[in-house]
């Protein structure tokens, strides 16, 4: 029997991209369609990103790009991009490319993809535009049948930035599988919100989706972004290995080019050593004791409350050293600058010295 | 100590353009309906803005029963909460400023958001609900960098006081301006007789000998029958600060609770210094166009006086702590980038108002010992000189006898 669709071949990057839709998103952020003129359909795993040849004034610039649509709709495809304030590349597309016009593409490419590491349950975690990806891999889970138990954290500067904001409620009303945890800087004047605000923490965390430490995490965002989230993980025991990550700054093709992450794993086996100056106690400690941990056992009191760097109890004086502190907003950057810590969530690296 | 009636009696029974009573100015149950009718309900002068600079900056202040402390949230804007405890109600913080990223108290370190959301409570039971537990809010405002704040339910409208207040504090860049030093005094005098001192300067040329070098007693430069019955020498003054953009003209509330004036100083002097002249040199507050443009006047009843110059601006904030003692703050505001030891001078900038403040404590005190004595009985204000005290003492018998409420009418059948 004859196919009714899908009788062409697959796109090829031999032939160039014509666009066939813009569509605006949120402030400087817009959707692009791209068709293949020849009628192929696009084949790629959801979270692969591609790369554009863009022809702006003064020479073509190469720029990737996540791609925001899902492999099981292959007829086009979508690609989400929103202008920071130095883009080059971004900008002209938004300024210029208009239906019509075709562009040079190579891809798709990338191994940031939920279908190479199949798990029960997700957490989706991104910031700004490093929703596209979830996106693509989101409605692919929808478009699938399956829907997959996905938490979907995301975080926007505003409630009017949270790109594909409509289609992804539209999909959770359908589906009991998915749930969006938006958490925003501020809110819009005059709409009410009752999402989270203020930075993702371990506390949102836990809140959002209490069963994190069970769930498969894929994140993206800017770099600063993942390295808070992945050091949250870390500080709650997660286990790495199921931790995946994508910068819509930088598509990855491949295991060997993703970058190594030199985070602090701290070390059970790592022997540190804190000076407590004011009791002139020293005793020595694994790099996975809480200062606030060691203190009690050399019988010394540090106040205390919640215990996750958010009350700020414990903060003490750090004098040398030092120290690995994953807090929880308990602290603020001046006091951080003039060499305080919360003793609850620091963890000694090497010799330290505390005004205890 | 005066029940609501006898109050009531009080305020009826007192004669036009004299003093008030003694019972008005030292019984217990006076302080209490001052409390209840007046602090409670009406606007009050918290902070300047510029006390709290960025976020995490927090004050305090306690106004009657009430502890109350200011935050300023990582949405730049300032708040007020009742400084209390959803659990068992210890006073959150007793600090009176300082900075800290969470307000946490305590006792057992729940911890709240700046904006007063409950952020934390440890091992609370499962159907504990945090969102219900948030710092109970405190109405507030801040005009051009002027932070009041009302306990009252239903506060009065604040609308025509944050129009005008902000279209002439604008010049001043209160806003944008920096705290280069802070007192807090104690009078043992009752809060209306710190008012009063303040609304007249018939005592100017007795007390003050440094503030008189540069601010003229003349009470004409204060009070005024109509817009245009100034003196010659302050209309041109306003012509030509108005020239320049600066909102001059007197302009008040009907009844008096609130006036703004501004007015030269003697002889084109700039500013309240010993020399004359400005404290803070080689800038201005804000937009100021220049040295001598006089003092920005501005008071609000029940609880605030200002001044606000063309190098620093000086905030009082007025609080009753008994029938009987006052805490004077006053706090002086340079501009953001003046460092204190180069642009200016803290004791050059400070020691006319420090001095004069001790100065006023002295005379309110000497005055609330004498109407202490039953021997007391209420004297004629000078209808020259004490223009401004009778406005206040008007208002205030008006604003008590309008809330304690007419004499009980005979009971309907
Ligand atoms: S105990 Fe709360 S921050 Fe350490
Ligand atoms: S009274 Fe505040 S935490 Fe218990
Ligand atoms: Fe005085």
């Amino acid at each position: 029997m004859a196919r009714v669709n899908w009788t062409a071949e697959p796109w090829h990057e031999s032939e160039m991209l014509e666009c066939a839709m813009v569509v605006p998103e949120t402030p400087n952020t817009s959707t692009f369609t791209f068709r293949a003129p020849s009628g192929a359909w696009f084949d790629y795993e959801p979270g692969q990103f591609i790369t554009l040849d863009l022809p702006v004034p003064g020479g073509n610039v190469q720029r990737t790009y996540t791609i925001s649509s899902s492999p099981s709709r292959p007829l086009s495809i979508s690609l989400t991009v929103k202008a920071q304030s130095d883009s080059i590349g971004t900008r002209w597309m938004l300024d210029h490319l208009k239906p019509g016009m075709k562009i040079r593409a190579w891809g798709p490419a990338g191994i940031f993809s939920f279908r190479r590491h199949q798990a029960d349950k997700y957490l989706f975690i991104s910031a700004g535009s490093g929703i596209t990806p979830m996106m693509s891999m989101t409605t692919w889970a929808w478009d699938s049948g399956e829907m997959p138990d996905i938490t979907f954290v995301h975080s926007a500067r505003r409630p009017s930035e949270i790109i594909f904001r409509e289609r992804l409620e539209q999909f959770a009303n359908r589906v009991p599988g998915l749930q969006l945890r938006f958490t925003v800087e501020k809110p819009d004047p005059f709409r009410a919100w009752n999402g989270y605000q203020g930075r993702l923490n371990q506390i949102m965390l836990g809140l959002m989706a209490p069963d994190y430490l069970e769930r498969e995490v894929f994140c993206c965002g800017p770099e600063p972004f993942m390295a808070s989230v992945r050091e949250m993980l870390i500080s709650l025991g997660y286990d790495m290995e199921r931790y995946h990550q994508e910068s819509f700054g930088l598509a990855v093709a491949s295991e060997a080019e993703a970058p190594a992450l030199d985070d602090v794993v701290l070390d059970d086996a790592a022997r540190s050593e804190i000076t407590f100056t004011a009791s002139g106690v020293t005793q020595s400690c694994a790099e996975t004791d809480t200062v606030l941990a060691v203190a009690k056992r050399a019988g010394l009191n540090i106040p205390s409350g919640c215990t996750f760097g958010l009350c700020g109890t414990c903060k003490v004086k750090k004098t040398a050293g030092e120290v690995h502190m994953v807090h929880n907003g308990g602290i603020s950057d001046d006091d951080i600058e003039a060499g305080y810590i919360l003793a609850c969530c620091s963890n000694p690296m090497g010799k330290v010295s505390v005004e205890i | 100590m005066l029940n609501a009636s006898e109050i009531r009696a009080e305020l009826a029974a007192r004669r036009k353009n004299y003093s008030l009573s003694r019972a008005l100015y030292c019984d217990e149950g006076v302080y209490q309906a001052d409390l209840e009718q007046i602090f409670y309900r009406e606007w009050l002068f918290a902070v300047p803005a510029a006390e709290l600079p960025k976020t995490g900056s927090f004050a305090t202040l306690q106004v009657g029963a009430y502890p109350v402390i200011l935050t300023r949230g990582s949405d730049g804007t300032i708040r007020a909460f009742h400084n209390v405890c959803r659990h068992r109600g210890q006073r959150l913080c007793s600090k009176a400023s300082g900075t800290s990223p969470k307000l946490v108290c305590p006792y057992h370190q729940w911890t709240y958001e700046l904006d007063g959301k409950l952020l934390y409570a440890r091992d609370m039971q499962e159907d504990f609900d945090a969102s219900a537990h948030g710092l109970k809010k405190v109405h507030c405002v801040d005009i051009g960098g002027m932070v009041f704040i009302c306990l009252a339910e239903v506060p009065p409208p604040i609308a025509d006081l944050a129009k005008t207040l902000g279209a002439y504090l604008a010049p001043s860049g209160i806003k944008t301006a920096k705290v280069a030093f802070q007192s807090t005094i104690v009078e043992k005098g009752n809060w209306k007789l710190v008012i009063e001192n303040n609304r007249e300067c018939y005592h100017c040329g007795g007390s003050h000998p440094s503030l008189c070098r540069t601010y003229s007693d003349n009470p004409r430069m204060t009070a005024m029958e109509g817009p245009d019955a100034a003196s010659p020498d302050i209309l041109a003054h306003w012509a030509r600060c108005e020239a320049a953009g600066l909102p001059s003209r007197f302009i008040n509330h009907p009844k008096m609770q609130w006036r703004l004036a501004r007015i030269p100083l003697l002889n084109n002097a700039e500013s309240y210094t010993m020399s004359t002249k400005a404290a803070v040199t080689g800038m201005r507050m804000g937009e100021m166009p220049f040295n001598d443009a006089g003092s920005l006047l501005f008071f609000h009843y029940p609880n605030t006086w200002n001044h606000f110059l063309a190098d620093h601006a000086i905030v009082f904030r007025v609080l009753p702590l008994s029938a009987t003692e006052t805490q004077v703050t006053t706090t002086w505001l340079v501009p953001a980038d003046a460092v204190e030891g180069k642009d200016y001078d803290l004791k050059t900038l400070t020691e006319v108002w420090e001095a004069t403040n001790d100065e006023d404590r002295q005379v309110v005190e000497e005055n609330q010992a004498g109407i202490l004595s039953p021997a007391y009985e209420p004297g004629p204000y000078s209808t020259v000189q004490e223009e401004g005290v009778i406005q206040f003492v008007d208002w205030y018998c008006d604003t008590m006898s309008e809330r304690l409420g007419d004499a009980p009418a005979l009971a309907a059948e």
